[in-house]
């Protein structure tokens, strides 16, 4: 049995447009990875590949060593339905009962029911769901019978943050009996808790890859904050940016800086030096990058 | 394709069904009520009165399976969740033999409809008990070429134009089967085409099980060419839309 994921020098293009060139990406068993890049990047068309929506033009997809959508794939994965994509006629359990029957069956609905706060819902008729109430849904469908491998896009959108707080401990519990799982998600917090590694997508390529250990040791960054008397600005050379009524420096190495900062005697108080936030972390490799 | 899958596909497709009456009864009513204006009638009450009602039984299965069944098809394409049950482990034939069974389903309950008020109101005397089990079992047959043909205009038009397309399609076909006037009456150029249409073979086939004569091998042929034509319609615009969606 191969990797849950295997994908290599996938290579799609609608028309003119070159969605996806070249890229490749892996994902094991107990390993959760983020799938991050901006809009129209490839992100979708690539989800899609992997999950054997669509063919790439060249290059190959493996979901446990079978081809990408065909039924031996298909039997090992779990997938969140798009918002908003359920028959108004039917309830949760209905649907879940359904995609445990498609599932092989033998399969109980309590532990997803339990993880996603469904019990009020579950025999409700789904067509005056909220958004957020369609999404525990969802997610549940896709955790449902306890599939080796889950693909989540955009699983929180929408949520309330007890869901999303709900959201992630079922994530991490998931990763943490062996199961792989892949997600897109606008919030890098989310990422940041869920996700072991992130591979960014910029203009159909993987421009970054890697745990988000490596990452951080890699960007050894820290983010200073401190507060200064009214009347006394910071040194040009720090090039501190003003947040409310504090400032907030980004430094690569934070102890020169700090001493720096005590050797002219500026009158900080209230400091504080935090890792940097990924977000951040990746906004400064991008620019290295560029530079 | 598993027993355990179809039957889950077939409760899924039902408990929608089912849950909006607002659809599905008006549809069932329809033919009935077609045959009790026009049918039950004005065919009076010689073997005529026979001949119409196993016209609109035809009528009612061809526009339950046609119309409702087959066309709504091409809204399907947009709909998220039917996206979602392509991922899902399984077969991928099951959900649509789910969705043709419940169109013969709820064909033979319209026609069903139309034969009670033929027998009950309409006051139809056939031959024997047999010739009501022969006419029966002949119409819902013509169900599953029905749904197929509304499958296969479903998929090729768009979502806009399915409808207005099917009714441009559908009654003029209902007409040149002979479905409601008698063949006899028809025009011979008329007659010409209408030899070739399904509604026709629908009809004839109808017409000779209530005569308990053999099936008329030509109007056969016409059907199983329909049919044919219509899956393989059907089969090669999936496949296009497909790779459209998700080449």
């Amino acid at each position: 049995m191969g990797r849950p994921i295997d994908a290599r020098e996938l290579v799609k293009s609608f028309g003119p447009v070159r969605a996806v060139q070249g890229l490749s990406l892996h994902l094991d068993p107990a390993e959760a990875l983020g799938l991050l890049g901006p809009n129209g990047a490839g992100k979708s068309t690539t989800l899609a590949m992997l999950m054997g929506l669509r063919a790439p033009d060249t290059g190959e997809v493996r979901l446990f060593g079978h081809k990408a959508g065909s039924a031996a794939a298909r039997a090992q994965m779990g997938v969140t339905p798009q918002a908003a994509g359920f028959p108004d006629q039917l309830t949760p359990r209905e649907v879940l009962t359904y995609a445990a029957a498609r599932r092989g069956g033998g399969i109980g609905l309590d532990d997803v029911v339990a993880a996603f706060g469904l019990a009020p819902l579950i025999d409700r008729r789904m067509a005056g769901f909220s958004g957020g109430e369609v999404r525990r849904v969802a997610l549940a469908l896709a955790f449902l019978g306890r599939p080796v491998l889950v693909f989540l896009d955009e699983p929180t959108a929408g949520l309330d943050p007890t869901a999303q707080e709900a959201f992630r401990a079922t994530a991490r519990a998931y990763v943490a009996k062996g199961g792989a799982l892949i997600l897109t998600s606008h919030h890098w917090d989310e990422i940041e808790a869920v996700c072991d590694r992130i591979t960014m997508i910029d203009k159909g390529r993987a421009v970054l890859d890697g745990t988000l250990q490596d990452i951080r040791a890699r960007m050894r960054g820290r983010q200073i904050g401190f507060g200064l008397p009214q009347d006394v600005a910071p040194p040009e050379w720090l090039r501190a940016e003003r947040q409310g009524s504090r400032w907030r420096v980004e430094s690569g190495d934070s102890d020169a800086c700090l001493r720096r900062m005590m050797a002219e005697n500026l009158a900080f108080h209230d400091l504080t030096v935090e890792p940097l936030a990924l977000k951040d972390i990746i906004a400064r490799i991008g620019q290295e990058e560029r530079a | 394709m598993t027993n355990r899958q179809l039957l889950a596909e077939l409760t899924l497709v039902l408990r929608i069904l089912l849950r909006q009456p607002g659809f599905w009864v008006p549809t069932v009513l329809f033919p009935a009520m077609l045959y009790a204006f026009f049918g039950a009638g004005l065919a009076g009450d010689g073997p005529g009165a026979g001949y119409a009602m196993a016209s609109f039984a035809v009528y009612a299965v061809l526009g339950v399976g046609f119309y409702q069944f087959g066309v709504t098809v091409a809204q399907d394409r947009a709909d998220p969740f039917i996206l979602w049950q392509r991922l899902l482990p399984g077969s991928a034939l099951a959900p649509w033999v789910a969705r043709v069974a419940a169109g013969v389903g709820f064909s033979a309950l319209a026609m069903a409809l139309v034969l009670l008020l033929g027998k009950v109101l309409g006051g139809v005397l056939l031959a024997d008990g047999a010739a009501w089990v022969r006419l029966v079992g002949i119409t819902l047959l013509a169900a599953l070429p029905a749904t197929l043909m509304g499958t296969a205009l479903g998929s090729v038009a768009s979502v806009r134009a399915a409808v207005p397309l099917a009714n441009l399609v559908f009654l003029p076909l209902a007409y040149l089967g002979g479905l409601w006037m008698p063949p006899q009456l028809l025009p011979a150029a008329v007659n010409a085409i209408s030899v070739l249409t399904p509604t026709r073979a629908m009809g004839e086939l109808a017409w000779a099980a209530l005569d308990g004569r053999a099936l008329p091998g030509w109007y056969l042929g016409v059907l199983a060419a329909w049919t044919l034509a219509a899956a393989g319609v059907t089969w090669l615009a999936q496949a296009r839309h497909r790779r459209a969606v998700f080449g």
